[in-house]
């Protein structure tokens, strides 16, 4: 009982202490993530929901966002759009920060062409400008949000890497790592524990978040060029905005394209504010 | 002292303040002093005592809020006396009890006001010559920048053409015994040694003709042979061109052998004002933290000399 | 100006003494520099076309019916086959792909333009391409500049004017470029419905099927890729930080204490970091042009791009494809170079 009240009054003390637009982003991101865990329990069937009777009206009390060219409720689709990006853009940014964070702190602690091999690839990757990279994909495999989530995760790999590699190089010298080795412990969990865990969290947290809004991009973009992401009549935020093509109103478009850039917006602030939290509090 | 009418410089009451993580610190507290054409005035003290800060509000070039918070500056130059603080107050407002500054309508203000006189009216040998050189030019070029900009305010009939100019640049890096000067001129700053940047910026500097000179710490990094060259040239420019000079240095031997009066500063306050004869004679009455400074150089005290 | 010195030093360097480490003569440092960058580049060029090359060859099932469908002739498969040396080993195939690339061949169009050489689709779109990309870079650099310079240092009031301008960083290209084109429409419509005249030339919007017949489309299309994508944001952040060091380090002061002038020291110095900018920027500016030329139907490479892979015309997706990279690395290629006619040390530090 008295542990979840200390922790309670923790919370509200970082609160407390954070920037407005750390607290700003944090409640953006938080319902954004609610949006998408209540998602799969909302059932909407995009065929049922055509009305034609109601096209193009204005905000009101039973449409909160209006409602599009077909009488769909704008604000419903919204609130399903967010499924298109959620789960592919969790599960991209989770395994890009597990591999690149692992490749890197491995590549760090050994140092040596390891490390200079990422490095090259990096580079190469660097190279190829990404949505031709994803277009290609397409080209050749049949498309879906799954696999460009698994190529944008690939993308992002050697950069974490990268990150992650210099981190673990100016924490090496620092004696305590050393002091680790020479009290015997398992490589293994100097590199999971001392290094992935205690110092790089917060920064790969940074970087999940990052991909994480990465997909929500591609994503979006892609669908909005309809051929390879969420088709119609599915709803995704990019096809919506792509309504602006043959909607004589602009709530159908406007509202998510206002909440592609808003969310983005507070996913990189969030991440930058907890990134910035962490350096504080490690000073 | 000298007396105001014929100084050149004249600074009172200097008071120079910074913010730091820690509140307000005072770095230079009511500092005074003074220095004729053709004198040299030494300034003496540890490291961090402010003598750096002091001489670069002569120049207007303090960064770091809020910089120069009261005093007087009194510069002359070609016969007419720039007062350089007396403005000041208009960008002083009050807030929660502290003292702060306009910067920005300040910086404007500053760097208005000292347009005529950088440069031939003042100027500084910097304290760090590798950061105080521009890294993507030439030393030439940067020698030569200091004489155009020297030659472009005097009338056309006496104005060096770009030839003699540039054969003028030449020479100022010959004169700060570089090397191989003709090399050293088309050189960029990160192609040469600490020494010879310093020579550089001392080129640099020199070559303003400046009516005022800062030389801080202009010695330190050179070895012994180039330092006495450096001294002497110093000297020569005092006694040809008329030039004030203040010179900061913490060797004491170079202070005694170059300056006319010397003042020792600690924690931003004068502790003593001497004249380097006074300095000199052992027996006379001192300051207790000049005597510290002075045995320390093996000047007094010691069972040698 | 770098020659001059170079010269100068290779004229005087033998005559006289030196005591500093025995060094290169400037003109081999150049050399080498040049040589260390082209062999860089190239590996770049072999290593992510072979990266192509393996994605191609990973294709589920068989490939020459994934892209001629049932309707493909068998002697139309065969060609398909020896273009791409599907019935050789990764490398052979690779090597002989690539060698018929380099010649020029990259293969003829299947379905989105039957019979064309690719190379002729994909050249002289691949010049609009470059064009809007370059003007985009520009744009942005100049409004960042004048903006950065405008405001000076960072203040505190100045929060609630950059929040926008912050904003902006998150804004995707696309999501501008549509934006962007709606706002002008509206205020053409509106025009329009005013006066009834004929629409102005500079109509920018492809969803009332004008074609483009002036330099609107390309103005636009450049505009919303300088805005979006964090690009202007990004420029802006640098380079005002990038200014205020500048302008209050220890260099340009000494500047000013020898009376000269100290704009000519803050362009060249800012040169570096811009330009450091543009080689990072790059990729994914020429990423944003793809989606923009769609959305303004301008037939760049990006348009040409999309049109094919919706058809599945994998010759001409390959070798836009091709294009794309090549742009990167010789864009990569020739920034280095202006940075280090500006900048001899970045010469001197080589690789
Ligand atoms: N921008 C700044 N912000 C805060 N404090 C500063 C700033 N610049 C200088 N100081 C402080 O002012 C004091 C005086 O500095 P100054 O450079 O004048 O010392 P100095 O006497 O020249 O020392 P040295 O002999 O090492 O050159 C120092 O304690 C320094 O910490
Ligand atoms: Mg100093």
């Amino acid at each position: 009982m008295s542990k979840i009240k200390v922790s309670k009054i923790k919370v509200i003390k970082i609160w407390r202490a954070s920037s407005l637009s750390f607290q700003l982003s944090s409640l953006v991101v938080f319902a954004v993530f609610l949006c998408g865990l209540v998602n799969p329990l909302i059932s909407y069937d995009p065929v049922l929901d055509v009305d034609l009777s109601r096209r193009d009206l204005a905000p009101s009390l039973s449409f909160v966002m209006g409602t599009d060219g077909q009488g769909r409720s704008v604000g419903l689709r919204l609130l399903k759009g967010v499924e298109a990006f959620f789960f592919p853009g969790l599960i991209a940014g989770f395994f890009a920060a597990l591999i690149g964070g692992g490749l890197g702190a491995i590549c760090g602690y050994l140092g040596g062409w390891v490390g200079r091999s990422i490095a090259a690839i990096l580079e190469l990757i660097d190279t190829l400008p990404r949505m031709v990279f994803l277009v290609l994909i397409c080209t050749i495999y049949p498309p879906s949000i799954l696999l460009i989530a698994m190529i944008s995760c690939l993308l992002f790999i050697p950069s974490i890497a990268t990150v992650v590699r210099r981190k673990v190089e100016s924490l090496g010298a620092e004696d305590y790592i050393l002091a680790h080795v020479a009290h015997g412990f398992h490589p293994l969990k100097i590199i999971s524990y001392h290094i992935l865990w205690l110092q790089c969290r917060a920064l790969l947290t940074r970087q999940l978040i990052f991909v994480f809004s990465y997909v929500l991009f591609i994503e979006t973009a892609l669908s909005y060029l309809g051929d390879y992401g969420v088709q119609e009549p599915y709803p995704s935020w990019g096809n919506m905005v792509a309504q602006s093509r043959i909607s004589v109103a602009a709530w159908p478009w406007a509202i998510p394209a206002v909440a592609i850039i808003v969310t983005i917006a507070a996913l990189l602030a969030f991440g930058d504010g907890i990134a910035r939290r962490d350096e504080e509090v490690k000073r | 002292m000298s007396d105001h009418t014929t100084s050149v410089v004249d600074v009172r009451d200097l008071v120079i303040e910074f913010d730091t993580p820690r509140g307000r610190s005072r770095v230079v507290d009511e500092v005074s002093f003074s220095v004729s054409p053709g004198e040299v005035l030494g300034i003496l003290g540890e490291s961090g005592s402010g003598k750096t800060m002091s001489t670069q509000a002569l120049l207007g070039l303090i960064d770091g809020y809020p910089g120069v918070m009261g005093g007087q500056i009194d510069l002359t130059f070609q016969g007419e006396r720039h007062s350089l603080l007396s403005e000041l107050p208009h960008f002083l407002f009050e807030k929660r009890g502290q003292l702060e500054k306009q910067e920005r309508g300040w910086r404007k203000h500053r760097f208005k006001a000292m347009a005529s006189l950088w440069g031939r009216g003042a100027t500084a040998i910097f304290q760090n010559p590798r950061r105080s050189l521009d890294p993507l030019m030439t030393v030439g070029q940067q020698v030569l920048e200091s004489i155009t900009a020297r030659e472009a305010h005097k009338p056309d009939d006496t104005k060096l053409n770009k030839e003699a100019q540039s054969i003028e640049a030449l020479e100022w890096l010959e004169r700060v015994k570089m090397v191989n000067p003709k090399r050293v001129f088309g050189s960029y700053p990160h192609e040469l040694s600490g020494g010879m940047c310093q020579r550089a910026m001392i080129a640099v500097a020199l070559a303003c003709k400046p009516s005022v000179l800062i030389a801080d710490e202009p010695t330190t990094g050179l070895d012994a042979t180039v330092r006495a060259q450096v001294v002497h040239l110093l000297q020569d420019l005092i006694r040809d061109e008329r030039c004030a000079m203040l010179y900061i240095t913490h060797d004491i031997r170079e202070m005694l052998y170059l300056a006319d009066r010397v003042i020792v500063m600690r924690h931003g306050k004068v502790l003593e004002r001497v004249s380097t004869e006074d300095l000199k004679d052992r027996s006379s009455e001192r300051h207790p933290y000049t005597r510290t400074l002075l045995e320390a150089a093996g000047m007094i005290g010691g069972d040698n000399e | 100006m770098n020659q001059e010195a170079a010269s100068q030093k290779s004229v005087t360097s033998s005559s006289l003494h030196d005591h500093r480490p025995a060094e290169r003569s400037p003109l081999m440092t150049w050399i080498g520099w040049v040589v260390s960058k082209l062999a860089r580049g190239l590996s770049l060029l072999i290593g992510s076309s072979f990266i192509i090359y393996t994605v191609l060859r990973s294709a589920p099932g068989d490939m020459v019916d994934l892209i001629l469908g049932l309707n493909g002739t068998p002697e139309m498969k065969a060609d398909l086959r020896a273009e791409f040396g599907l019935d050789l080993s990764l490398v052979e195939g690779y090597l002989g792909w690539a060698s018929r690339a380099l010649t020029g061949d990259l293969g003829i169009s299947i379905t989105f333009m039957p019979g064309e050489p690719v190379l002729e689709l994909a050249g002289p779109a691949f010049l609009v391409t470059l064009g809007i990309a370059i003007v985009s870079l520009f744009m942005s650099i100049a409004v960042a500049y004048g903006l950065a310079i405008f405001l000076g240092p960072p203040r505190p009031r100045q929060t609630l004017l950059l929040g926008p301008i912050q904003l902006l960083n998150a804004a995707p290209s696309f999501v501008v470029a549509i934006c962007l084109a709606k706002l002008i429409n509206e205020l053409i419509q509106f025009q329009l419905a005013g006066g009834g005249q004929i629409p102005p030339s500079w109509y920018p919007i492809p969803t009332y099927q004008r074609l483009s017949d002036s330099i609107a489309p390309f103005v636009f299309a450049a505009l919303s890729i300088s805005l979006g994508d964090g690009l202007f944001t990004d420029l802006f952040n640098a380079l005002r930080s990038e200014l205020n060091n500048l302008s209050n380090s220890l260099f340009i002061n000494a500047v000013r204490a020898k009376g000269a002038s100290v704009r000519p020291h803050l362009v060249k110095n800012l040169i570096v970091p811009t330009l450091s900018i543009f080689t990072a920027r790059l990729p994914l500016v020429l990423s944003a042009v793809v989606i923009v030329e769609y959305i303004f139907t301008l037939d760049g490479s990006g348009y040409l791009l999309l049109q094919a892979a919706k058809n599945r015309d994998v010759p001409v997706v390959v070798g836009v494809s091709l294009f794309f990279i090549l742009a990167v690395i010789v864009m990569n290629l020739i920034l280095d170079l202006v940075k280090a006619l500006v900048d001899p040390r970045e010469v001197a530090k080589g690789e």
